[in-house]
């Protein structure tokens, strides 16, 4: 291995090596701007200069591999020189506007010019001025400030995977911009803020609030995927400004979305409740705690004296910490009811029994890089999980396969072999598959499903993820059973890709109606979600969910809790729940409570408030204990959080990190069809900015609703203009339409999550699509 | 978008360059389609990225990097007056002046007759013979005001192939 020597000290390195990789080992500072260890070495900005021996000229220390006896100077006279012009051929054209700059206090380029420049520039003549780019809600341009690392650019293509940005122009005209001004469409685009070595992109929500030195840091958690993102919470006084990524290489390296950057701009919402709320004679009234929590303790007893605690039912979010779902079902369970879920979005529980402890990944995310082959079950990572689709993304560049079995072409960021289902019929693209593997058929109807079998069967130990969506399909369950038959016959395994940042937190914390904590079995099995809504239930809790958009059947849900006798919602946001609440006990939203999480890979972390909460909200755990402890149920007597957690982790006991992905089928019944009568079926998902109360109201996430159709079937329908009208069962909506060639015929896609598109009901049910007429256009505008 | 001649060619020059290096037939396919259609449209270049299966900015930052491509319409003829170091110490600048009185444009603008686009571009390799222009596939050097007005009265006479 080479031997070198940096001002002085001596380092043994491996070879290929940089100068400036070893000097960061040594800890000696290279000043640098357009170097970054996760992208490629650009070499442009000329910042590293450094003075190797024997060499005529400085050379950059990121782009130079170390040699044997290599003797570099970072601080020679003639580095010094270097660095000094350097610095004064990048100020010619960089504004003096640094007290109007965001970027001001945390700036590479102001601290470097403060610590290697030359005080002195011989430059005289005009700065140039760079048009300024409108490139979307989500970053801020100033691009006379701009110093052409590229780094923007390398980040596009190399970790987003789509060239959105580019370097047009020449010499002085160089400027950064998208190809016409195209708006950035990656959902990792804010990213390209924090790399930004100068003001030229700054994040636009964030402009103008405060000064980066003013903020306060509290390291967090982001609460929106289940690959459990650590964030770095920033806020002034009371005010979440910001949200940066907080590096774990083990989890999300560097990086964060643009939901868990961006969703925090949600917490001043306009129906934030800040004050208990109750209804009186039809209308709201603001209360004090005391009465609240009489209100709610006197509605609970009243429906469970009445009609009986198995007419009583909690729904809570799986965003919600192990501590709170801990006591949530303690709650239920206390008062006799066994009815505790937190699985809105699925329709078919058949499997409920067959289902691991918790779902897990059963691997650590690092590995998932190294995975030579992967088979996605109705997987769509790039939306659901966006960090964790960026493992798999790394695995394909180095050679891997990656393989997804879904309802409709994805728009994967790298190349993936997809195989689509039929519109409806996507059990059969799993039974065919089965039978494709086991040598059943001689032939295969397709030449993709026969190459994604060969791919299979000649892969040593393939690994099968099975993805949050496949859930929300009607034949979930015989869909698991095929793809634990299909890990047989490929000789694979099986991980499942859990939905919400605490999926795993929620089954292991005994939030499911058939399970306890720990995974233990119920003595009572209570009813799932869906069913719900159709048993006549007297009373609900919820906690910090939205059925109306969040659960399969919105409408459906929408009328049962307003059916009910009564409701108390324990939520951050009023909207919804004042169409049904009878009480709303403001709690503690993102950023405002403390808690912990299990991510995807069962790897437990906890986060702690960075700002307090507003008004009179509280931690949804305090409400919890407050009412538990009011109605006199045992085990509900903590001061601190820290007792829960206690309590919790004694109740789950130790949980392992691999975790069989089944367990014994039950026998199921012949399953229905979903798609019957005429009509396209009705596909969709939830949309990656609609999912949970808090992303739904981001302004500058926000994305109108749009149905989307194979170009064909439109033309087939003889649907033309703009906007469709589409109807299910259950009503009509209009919308405008896209045509987009990824979704199969004789289906209609229209998202999830929004509330006009809740009317529809459930996803992969018939409806048809017909011209909207004007008067039915008008209305929906 | 394209004819079969300029595809068939855009083909050969891929066949030049390693499956896995698209990016290098770039230059000479832009070439090939602005011969064809006169200019490079933002569709022109977006369809051109795509034959080679690469993203449309590859083909933006090329052709905005290099002054021999022409992002909107040009003249007949296209007067590049060379701006870089050695012609502009012997005085490109009055070239170009020169040029702007007698035709009545500023750079990058093309005459309303349009018979001339002027144009400054970097280095053409002609230092020594400073300053200098050219004129489609002609170099014509050591420029003076008297010299440009022979030039220009042969180009409005109908010439193309003026030395």
């Amino acid at each position: 291995m080479p031997h070198i020597e940096i001002d002085g000290q001596a380092i043994e390195v491996v070879a290929g090596t940089t100068v400036m990789e070893a000097a960061e080992s040594l800890g000696i500072y290279i000043p640098f701007f357009c170097y970054h260890p996760k992208l490629s070495v650009a070499a442009n900005c000329r910042m590293c200069l450094v003075d190797v021996e024997k060499a005529p000229k400085p050379l950059p220390a990121c782009a130079t591999p170390v040699a044997d006896g290599m003797k570099v100077a970072t601080a020679s006279r003639k580095a010094k020189m270097a660095q000094q012009g350097v610095l004064e051929f990048l100020l010619i054209n960089h504004p003096l506007d640094c007290p109007i700059c965001d970027q001001g206090g945390e700036c590479p380029l102001q601290d470097i010019t403060m610590g290697f420049a030359n005080p002195h520039s011989h430059y005289t003549e005009e700065k140039r001025v760079v048009e300024d780019k409108d490139i979307g809600p989500l970053i801020a341009t100033e691009m006379t400030r701009c110093i052409q690392c590229t780094r923007c650019i390398r980040f596009g293509q190399e970790i987003g995977g789509i060239m959105e940005l580019g370097a047009t122009g020449r010499g002085e005209d160089m400027a950064i911009g998208t190809y016409v001004a195209k708006a950035v469409q990656s959902e990792l685009s804010g990213n390209m803020i924090d790399l930004c070595p100068v003001g030229a992109l700054t994040s636009k929500p964030f402009r103008y609030k405060a000064r980066s030195w003013e903020l306060k840091h509290t390291p967090g958690l982001c609460p929106h995927c289940s690959t459990g993102c650590n964030t770095d919470m920033q806020s002034l006084g009371r005010e979440v400004l910001r949200v940066l990524p907080r590096a774990n290489q083990a989890v999300n390296e560097d990086w964060i979305c643009d939901k868990g950057r961006y969703a925090y701009t949600a917490l001043q919402a306009e129906d934030r409740v800040t004050q208990p709320l109750l209804r009186v004679d039809g209308g709201w009234r603001e209360v004090s705690w005391a009465e609240a929590l009489d209100a709610a303790l006197s509605g609970l007893e009243r429906v469970v004296a009445q009609h009986g605690a198995e007419r009583l039912a909690g729904l809570i979010s799986a965003q919600s910490s192990n501590e709170e779902l801990f006591l949530f079902q303690a709650l239920l369970r206390g008062l006799g009811s066994p009815h505790v879920d937190h699985r809105l979005r699925q329709q078919d529980f058949r499997a409920d029994a067959a289902m691991p402890v918790y779902p897990a990944l059963n691997m650590a995310l690092e590995d998932l890089e190294r995975e030579p082959v992967v088979l996605l079950c109705h997987a769509f990572p790039r939306q659901q999980q966006p960090l964790t689709n960026h493992r798999l993304r790394k695995s394909v560049l180095q050679g891997g396969t990656v393989i997804a079995l879904d309802s409709q072409r994805q728009d994967f960021n790298y190349p993936v072999l997809q195989l689509v289902a039929d519109a409806g019929a996507d059990l059969a693209l799993y039974e065919a598959l089965c039978s494709q593997l086991s040598g059943a058929v001689e032939k295969s109807a397709t030449a993709g499903l026969a190459h994604v079998a060969s791919v299979l069967l000649a892969a040593d130990n393939p690994l099968i993820l099975i993805g949050s969506a496949l859930l929300h399909h009607p034949q979930a369950a015989a869909m698991i059973a095929q793809i634990e038959r299909l890990a047989e016959l490929a000789g694979g395994r099986v991980g499942w890709l859990a939905q919400e940042a605490n999926s795993a937190g929620a089954w292991l914390s005994g939030c499911v109606p058939h399970r306890l904590p720990g995974g233990h079995t119920a003595p009572a099995t209570g009813l799932p979600t869906d069913a719900l809504w159709d048993a006549g239930m007297r009373g609900f809790i919820l906690l910090g969910i939205e059925p109306g958009v969040d659960a399969m059947r919105g409408t459906a849900a929408l009328a049962a809790l307003q059916k009910a006798e009564f409701v108390l919602s324990i939520a951050q946001f009023a909207g919804e729940a004042q169409q049904y609440a009878d009480v709303i006990l403001p709690m503690a939203a993102f950023a405002e409570g403390s808690g912990s999480f299990i991510n995807n890979e069962g790897r437990l972390q906890s986060f702690r408030a960075a700002v307090k909460t507003p008004g009179e909200a509280r931690p949804a755990w305090k409400i919890l204990r407050v009412l538990g402890d009011a109605l006199k149920l045992p085990r509900f007597q903590f001061n601190e959080l820290s007792e829960v957690t206690a309590a919790w982790q004694q109740e789950i006991g130790e949980y392992a990190l691999d975790v069989p992905p089944f367990h014994a089928f039950p026998a199921l019944e012949q399953d229905s069809v979903p798609m019957s009568g005429d009509g396209l079926c009705r596909l969709g998902d939830w949309s990656i900015y609609q999912g949970d109360p808090l992303v739904r109201r981001a302004a500058p996430l926000a994305r109108p609703a749009v149905a989307k159709m194979h170009p064909d079937q439109a033309k087939g329908l003889n649907l033309r203009g703009d906007t469709v009208e589409i109807s299910s069962h259950s009503g009509k909506i209009s919308l405008p339409l896209v045509l987009d060639a990824r979704i199969p015929m004789g289906a209609v896609w229209v998202p999830m999550g929004y509330g006009e598109t809740a009317v529809l009901g459930a996803i992969y049910a018939p409806c048809t699509v017909t011209m909207a007429t004007p008067s039915a256009a008008t209305a929906n505008a | 978008m394209l004819s079969e001649k300029s595809l068939a060619a855009i083909a050969h020059e891929r066949t030049k360059y390693p499956a896995e290096q698209a990016r290098s037939a770039l230059l000479a396919a832009l070439r090939i389609a602005q011969e064809e259609q006169g200019y490079l449209s933002e569709a022109l270049m977006a369809y051109v990225a795509d034959l080679l299966g690469l993203p449309a900015i590859h083909a933006y930052e090329v052709a905005t990097f290099y002054t021999m491509y022409d992002l909107r319409p040009v003249g007949r003829h296209k007067l590049c007056v060379c701006g870089s170091v050695s012609c502009f110490l012997n005085g490109s600048d009055a070239v170009i002046k020169h040029l702007s009185e007698r035709l009545g444009i500023g750079l990058g603008e093309t005459t309303a007759d349009g018979l001339f686009t002027l144009q400054e571009v970097e280095c053409l390799g002609a230092c020594k013979d400073a300053p200098m222009m050219q004129v489609g596939d002609h170099y014509h050097e050591n420029l003076t005001p008297e010299s440009l007005d022979v030039l220009l009265a042969k180009l409005r006479g109908g010439s193309d192939d003026v030395r």
